[in-house]
């Protein structure tokens, strides 16, 4: 990996390390990301681990177990907190996951509408939606839909941004002009509008949705890339490179996109922001992923629906709060990395 | 110059005629449309009243069906009905809302004033409070000002308006009760006394002009700080310095002109709120202006108004880089659009 050894990337990534709020909050970002992934074992309504009889299962990741299994008298599915209260000691014992409900599971308290308030006795620690559910759950869930969902349409817009964009500033002419007005006309669509529009008509699921926002989004960064690729292509080592005989292809991957593509990193914090902030918009007017999927944005609006359950929406706020502060953070300590401005006045 | 901005203009026929066109394709192709919609509408009995049942049982005769096609230019191929709702555009006839069966023009007219009212607000107390703001930060960088300020700056900078916007509706009307919980005005305005009509739309205006705020403000703010910090450490300030101006003196004669170009750039884009609003506020403040206007529509499925509102603000938005570009010259003489490379 070259693009990493060479004396600017390290110098930069020394400033990035210096900065110490950008620094700190990419590892606690990359820290929630992570157990966002085992969010199954954050909140579930399996248990981590049963010992029973002798034998150890781990249900999460395993078959389903029955009632039968733990010589109870039904056939479905056992509920693993009623066992844990059931399990004596001689039986066996089981460890619940930290918030112990699934997203998707109804969790009704005799004597009280839903949304439930938060308790630390019913084990809700944020409380409940409208229907029951876990907000805590749900919270974590939907933090890695929309980290997963804003990190893949990233991928695909800047795949395409990079790819057309540099297309456009190696080649030039004709295919520089059409691209210009077609990016033109893209970048002056309404963006949030025409997808509501398209997303009212074909109720999109994860991928369509994915597919969607990329078609609609992926401007942005060509006209970096075209600008760039224009400086790299008159630059003296690119004839060189050409008088050696090297063909397109290699000069554009061995030359100008290493040259190019680092300054890149700069916009991706904001990208990823954006993605977020523009799934959970869309899953707050109704247009995004499809019910039951979690989403924060789906919380925002039963928060609205209900504004005397505070909870749903002081969770989902907060949990925005801190997430978008990250992500600014880090964007900021990036931008001082590759840009590093040295404040001075005269008086 | 005047070339270039001719071009720029003539260039908004065929961006408009593209945005339509795609958006005119995706109403056309995907089920759904307006006439499926009418038909659940009989179907279940013309609830909405704005039709009547017709006899027999509930669905539409081919006759009807026919007539309705034709109404809306189901009928022909994609691009020559188009053609026909690109020319009554044209005659600046947006056709007829399948929702409320008026006149989309007068519908999206009548919600003009609204959004007129929150985008000039807005637009004057951005530039009201963010350019002083941001000229004593970057004067004052690390001053406790500086760095207090800063904090609220950036949470407005990392969270979107709607998420502000909900927290503030949920805290200040949902829990403490000090603001109603949205609309425009209150039921009984028509009976309040002149003072009680202005408090009135003022207490309603205030939490979604903050949640409007709080999208351009940070922004603003930190691109004149910049701009200025930018500039105070140009060699013309030196000189300024040089010739015995004071440090405010220099800074008014000299680096706030030249630190207000950036701000210059993002005058335009206001205009597209100046009259579209935004829908997720208006949408959480429930206020009835035109982007409350386009989510119903969108959700009703009647594309006349979808298509009114994307015809408006899409030239808005259009307009509005134009304007910006306009601005960025009047602002700056050394800027001369398109006219590098001797063209």
């Amino acid at each position: 990996m070259t693009l990493f050894k060479n004396p600017v990337a390290k110098k930069r990534w020394q400033r990035f390390r210096q900065s110490r709020r950008g620094y700190y909050s990419a590892w606690i970002l990359l820290g929630l990301t992570l157990c966002s992934f085992g969010a199954e074992m954050l909140a579930n309504n399996r248990a981590l681990l049963v010992v029973h009889e002798g034998k150890v299962h781990f249900p999460i990741y395993g078959d389903v177990l029955t009632g039968k299994d733990f010589g109870l008298d039904y056939n479905y599915e056992v509920n693993y907190r009623e066992l844990k209260k059931s399990l004596s000691n001689k039986d066996g014992w089981l460890i619940m996951p930290p918030i112990p409900f699934g997203p998707l599971e109804t969790d009704l308290i005799a004597g009280d509408f839903p949304p439930h308030a938060p308790s630390v006795d019913t084990r809700h620690y944020l409380g409940t939606d409208t229907s029951g559910r876990d907000v805590a759950a749900r919270l974590i869930y939907g933090f890695r839909t929309a980290i997963v969902f804003s990190l893949l349409l990233l991928v695909f817009n800047y795949g395409a941004g990079v790819a057309i964009g540099c297309m456009m500033g190696f080649w030039g002419g004709a295919f520089d002009l059409i691209f210009q007005r077609i990016i033109e006309i893209w970048s002056n669509i309404p963006f949030l509008y025409v997808i509501m529009i398209v997303a009212s008509v074909i109720t999109p699921g994860f991928w369509t949705l994915l597919f969607i926002m990329a078609f609609f989004g992926w401007t942005s960064m060509t006209w970096y890339m075209r600008t760039a690729t224009y400086k790299e292509v008159a630059r003296d080592y690119v004839m060189a490179a050409r008088a050696l005989g090297a063909s397109g292809p290699r000069i554009v991957f061995r030359h100008i996109l290493p040259n190019s593509v680092s300054t890149l990193v700069t916009f991706v914090p904001f990208s990823v922001a954006s993605g977020i902030t523009s799934l959970t918009a869309l899953d707050y007017l109704g247009f995004g992923l499809p019910p039951p999927v979690s989403s924060w944005g789906e919380l925002l609006k039963q928060g609205t629906e209900n504004l005397e359950a505070l909870w749903l929406v002081g969770s989902v706020v907060v949990a925005m709060t801190v997430i978008l502060m990250l992500v600014a953070y880090i964007g900021e300590a990036i931008r001082d990395a590759y840009d590093p401005r040295k404040f001075s006045f005269y008086e | 110059m005047t070339g270039y901005f001719v071009r720029r203009f003539l260039l908004i026929i065929p961006t408009f005629i593209g945005i339509t066109l795609l958006v005119f394709a995706i109403t056309r192709v995907v089920p759904g449309g307006p006439i499926e919609r009418l038909m659940t509408q009989i179907q279940l009995g013309g609830e909405t009243g704005s039709l009547e049942r017709s006899q027999g049982g509930g669905t539409l005769s081919d006759e009807q069906m026919e007539e309705l096609k034709r109404y809306y230019g189901f009928d022909k191929p994609m691009l020559s009905s188009y053609a026909i709702w690109l020319k009554k555009v044209l005659q600046f006839d947006l056709g007829l809302s399948t929702r409320y069966q008026d006149p989309v023009w007068q519908i999206i007219k009548e919600r003009f004033p609204i959004s007129i009212y929150y985008g000039l607000t807005t637009l004057i107390l951005t530039y009201a409070v963010c350019i002083p703001l941001g000229l004593a930060k970057g004067m004052y960088h690390g001053s406790a000002l500086d760095s207090w300020s800063s904090a609220v700056v950036f949470l407005g900078y990392a969270l979107p308006s709607y998420v502000i916007g909900i927290a503030l509706i949920s805290m200040f009307a949902g829990y403490w009760d000090i603001f109603p919980l949205g609309g425009f005005i209150s039921d009984n305005y028509d009976e309040l006394t002149l003072w009680g009509k202005a408090s009135d739309i003022f207490s309603h205006s205030v939490l979604p002009l903050i949640a409007y705020l709080a999208g351009s403000f940070a922004v603003t703010t930190l691109m004149m700080k910049n701009s200025l910090m930018d500039n105070l450490s140009a060699d013309y300030m030196r000189t300024a310095t040089a010739k015995g101006l004071s440090r405010s003196e220099s800074v008014r004669g000299h680096a706030l002109r030249n630190s207000l170009i950036p701000v210059a750039t993002s005058f335009g884009s206001n205009i597209s709120l100046l009259l579209g609003g935004s829908f997720l506020i208006e949408t959480i403040f429930n206020i009835d202006g035109i982007g409350l206007l386009g989510y119903e529509a969108i959700i009703e499925r009647d594309y006349p108004i979808v298509m009114g509102i994307l015809v408006i603000s899409s030239l808005l938005y259009l307009l509005g880089n134009i304007l910006s570009d306009i601005c960025v010259a009047l602002v700056d003489p050394r800027i001369r659009f398109g006219e590098r490379s001797g063209s």
